[in-house]
């Protein structure tokens, strides 16, 4: 529960930055649904609309938190906007050494107790993979989006992306086990004020990978 | 020894009998040794392959172990992050050291090898087993044994996580001569690991020699999994296990070797046979002698038996069958020797009734027969027949002349034999019969005369009623005396008793001259008799063949008081 009510916090950060754009007269909408390629709803997929042309919005500097709790990242996917300052805080009573070696963000916070006074500021867009060097089971996903227009989608597959000034977009749609870059997904996607832009996307998963396993008393908490 | 004998037969039989059971014996038990032999070493093999297969196991376990704590060192995944591949292939170098690999190598998520603990890898080179990296991506264990630059390696590839896969990293230990003979130091076999590899059969590891290897290289049949295999050096058993993919671990035995102690089993078998067949060919050379020796004296006996020699015994001492046989035998011959006894007694004295008393005879035949031998001696010799018979024989019916004639004989014969006189012959109404021959006696002249005498009186009676009948019909005799060849004449089954000499002519001549009633005796016959009869000298007589007259005496008859002697 504690995942989703951070991812919630984060979306109400993007959304207060869009409705603190000046541009914003009349907002629009686009409604999402994301697929795998056998028509099963995918749950979980973060789908996001970048604006194209000049007007591209500069992001805003924000701060997110990724916590390590009962040894697992939580949450386990943070979509964030290009910029944004994420810190580390340790909840557990055991050190954690979390790093990094995608591309878009490489780092390494060796083992610390507590939170770590710098938090990593993820500056480029990309996905970004977090590990533990002394839990193998544990992973986190950092997924950089160069724009504040960015959802989540629910059980059912859909996500809606509101207030959206209207105009030009690239919309993307990422998962963690989705085959192929995110940057390969993009879509054009015009939006208007009034009826929301309908987009269907099409994933096409990776099995679910059999982490290191995590030994039997560490049964995650829920 | 002579085969076509009873012996030789049985002895021959015998060892035949038993040479064909300890053929059957060697044949079976060769065979039933054999296959126990042959399953004892495929046992053996599949033991072997099983615990072969176990250890194969647990090494590729130990080598996946290893490989993922070295798949988890931060320094490794930092200098793959960094994509400074010298520094890696250094990485590797230094973890493969710590393992004990022969191999270690880093291919990248699409199957290019970035890395590799030898020396630096030319940028693009394909891993050498991409099936392994395939089976690691789907989350399952991928280990194989794989032929990587001619050498034969058991292979294992992980992930390196960072915590998501961010290349993969393949450790492998080498299997070469020295593995395979430290794996016959082991288990005693042959042990070889054959590979197919781009369509072709190597033999990357093995105990065997070039020639031997080569040959099972070129003859492994694909699939098979135990048998025989015909290599340079020889037959071998084999038992193949699949030891990877494309490799099977292939564990022999040289077949001479695996059927060296059941050969050694069969040898001795052979030898007590041999022994066996020495001691059945004196054992039945011994029975054959035992049971034959009694059959060729029966049979020798029955030789003898049948040459005539009723006299023969068959001595078996054993009491069994044979010896039975031999008594019924000798029982058989003794019936046979009475019967011929009783016969040839019968025969003798049928033969001898012809010319002596029935008394006579019987002493005769009781005594020996040699009496009757040709011999000389001097006898007493009677001659009788009826005057003016022949005139009766024409002018009677023939009934009436046998008539007659039986009468006669029944009259004179049974004298003969009550003065035991020699018969010699019958002829129709003559007849003639000496004495002192066969056996001598002290009177022969006396009872000669005195016969004859009793012959007239008789044959006077019986013609009386004849004559009455109108026939003329009279009786004359003579005797002479003197010596005679005496014995038997003729042939075989018509023998006479005969006496040849010029006393037989003599009364011969005599009776002729004899008138009826009349009984002419010769002049040494009436110097025997003379003071037993009244008789009376006729003057010498000219007798037909005698150069000289001869004085006769009519004999009348005998003297008062001298009738019996």
């Amino acid at each position: 529960m504690t995942r989703w009510r951070a991812l919630a916090g984060i979306v109400a950060v993007a959304l207060l930055a869009a409705h603190d754009s000046p541009a914003l007269s009349a907002a629009g909408a686009l409604e999402a649904t994301v697929k795998d390629d056998r028509g099963a709803p995918v749950a979980d997929a973060i789908v996001s609309l970048t604006p194209t042309g000049a007007a591209a919005v500069a992001p805003h500097a924000a701060t997110a938190v990724m916590d390590q709790q009962n040894k697992e990242f939580v949450p386990q996917v943070l979509p964030v906007p290009v910029g944004t300052a994420v810190t580390f805080p340790n909840r557990d009573n055991i050190r954690h050494h979390v790093y990094s070696f995608s591309a878009p963000k490489r780092f390494e916070l060796p083992l610390y107790i507590g939170t770590p006074a710098a938090p990593v500021v993820f500056d480029k867009p990309g996905v970004v993979v977090l590990g533990c060097n002394i839990h193998d089971w544990m992973v986190g996903y950092v997924y950089v989006v160069p724009t504040p227009y960015f959802g989540r989608t629910a059980a059912d597959g859909r996500v809606n992306l509101a207030d959206v000034p209207p105009g030009a977009y690239e919309a993307r749609v990422w998962h963690p086990r989705m085959r192929g870059e995110p940057d390969k997904t993009g879509k054009p996607a015009t939006i208007t004020a009034g009826e929301p832009a309908q987009l269907a996307f099409v994933l096409t998963l990776k099995p679910e990978r059999r982490a290191p396993p995590r030994p039997s008393y560490e049964a995650p908490q829920s | 020894m002579h085969f076509r004998s009873f012996r030789g037969r049985l002895v021959v039989v015998f060892l035949g009998l038993f040479v064909l059971i300890q053929a059957v014996g060697y044949l079976v038990v060769g065979a039933f040794v054999r296959a126990s032999a042959r399953h004892t070493v495929e046992e053996e093999l599949r033991l072997a392959s099983v615990l072969f297969t176990r250890q194969l196991a647990v090494r590729t376990q130990q080598l996946v172990t290893a490989t993922r704590l070295l798949s988890g060192d931060f320094a490794l995944k930092a200098a793959v992050a960094t994509a400074d591949h010298a520094t890696t292939a250094s990485v590797l170098d230094n973890h493969g050291r710590r393992v004990d690999a022969d191999l270690l190598l880093l291919a990248s998520l699409d199957g290019a090898v970035i890395a590799d603990m030898r020396g630096p890898a030319r940028p693009g080179t394909p891993f050498p087993a991409p099936r392994l990296i395939a089976e690691a991506e789907a989350g399952r264990e991928a280990s194989d044994v794989v032929v990587i630059d001619g050498r034969l390696h058991q292979l294992t590839v992980v992930p390196l996580l960072a915590p998501e896969p961010i290349a993969w990293l393949a450790a492998g230990f080498a299997i070469d001569d020295r593995t395979a003979a430290d794996l016959r130091r082991l288990s005693g076999l042959h042990v070889s690991f054959v590979a197919r590899q781009d369509g072709r059969t190597v033999v990357p590891a093995s105990t065997l020699d070039g020639a031997d290897r080569e040959a099972l290289a070129r003859q492994l049949p694909e699939g098979r999994k135990a048998g025989v295999l015909q290599l340079a050096s020889g037959e071998h058993l084999l038992r193949v296990e699949p030891v990877g993919q494309n490799v099977v671990v292939v564990l022999q035995e040289p077949l001479a070797e695996a059927l060296a102690p059941s050969q050694r089993l069969l040898w001795i078998l052979l030898a007590v046979a041999a022994a066996g067949l020495v001691l059945a060919l004196l054992g039945a050379v011994l029975v054959a002698r035992r049971v034959s020796r009694p059959v060729m004296a029966l049979a020798a006996g029955a030789r003898r038996v049948a040459a005539g020699d009723f006299g023969t015994e068959v001595v078996v001492p054993q009491r069994d069958e044979l010896g039975e046989l031999a008594d019924r035998f000798n029982e058989m011959v003794g019936g046979l020797r009475e019967h011929e006894r009783v016969r040839n007694e019968l025969e003798r004295t049928t033969r001898l009734k012809r010319f002596f008393s029935p008394h006579l005879a019987d002493a005769l035949s009781a005594g020996d027969e040699s009496l009757l031998a040709s011999h000389r001696r001097e006898i007493t010799v009677v001659f009788c027949d009826l005057r003016g018979f022949t005139a009766f024989a024409e002018a009677a019916d023939p009934e009436e002349v046998m008539q007659l004639l039986d009468a006669y004989h029944a009259a004179i014969g049974p004298l003969v034999f009550e003065y035991e006189g020699t018969l010699e012959r019958f002829t129709g109404d003559g007849c003639m019969v000496f004495f002192n021959d066969p056996v001598p006696c002290p009177d022969p002249a006396a009872r000669a005369v005195r016969m004859t005498v009793a012959m007239r009186d008789t044959v006077g009676r019986l013609l009386q009623g004849w004559r009455s009948r109108g026939h003329a019909l009279g009786f004359g005799s003579g005797i002479a005396m003197g010596y005679a060849t005496i014995g038997r004449i003729g042939f075989e089954g018509r023998l006479d008793y005969a006496a040849i000499g010029t006393v037989t002519n003599l009364s011969a001549r005599l009776c002729g001259e004899a008138q009826d009633g009349q009984i002419l005796v010769s002049q040494p016959v009436h110097a025997e008799v003379e003071r037993l009869v009244e008789a009376t000298p006729m003057g010498p007589l000219a007798l037909r063949g005698f150069a000289k007259p001869v004085v006769v005496y009519d004999v009348a008859g005998l003297r008062a008081g001298s009738v019996r002697p």
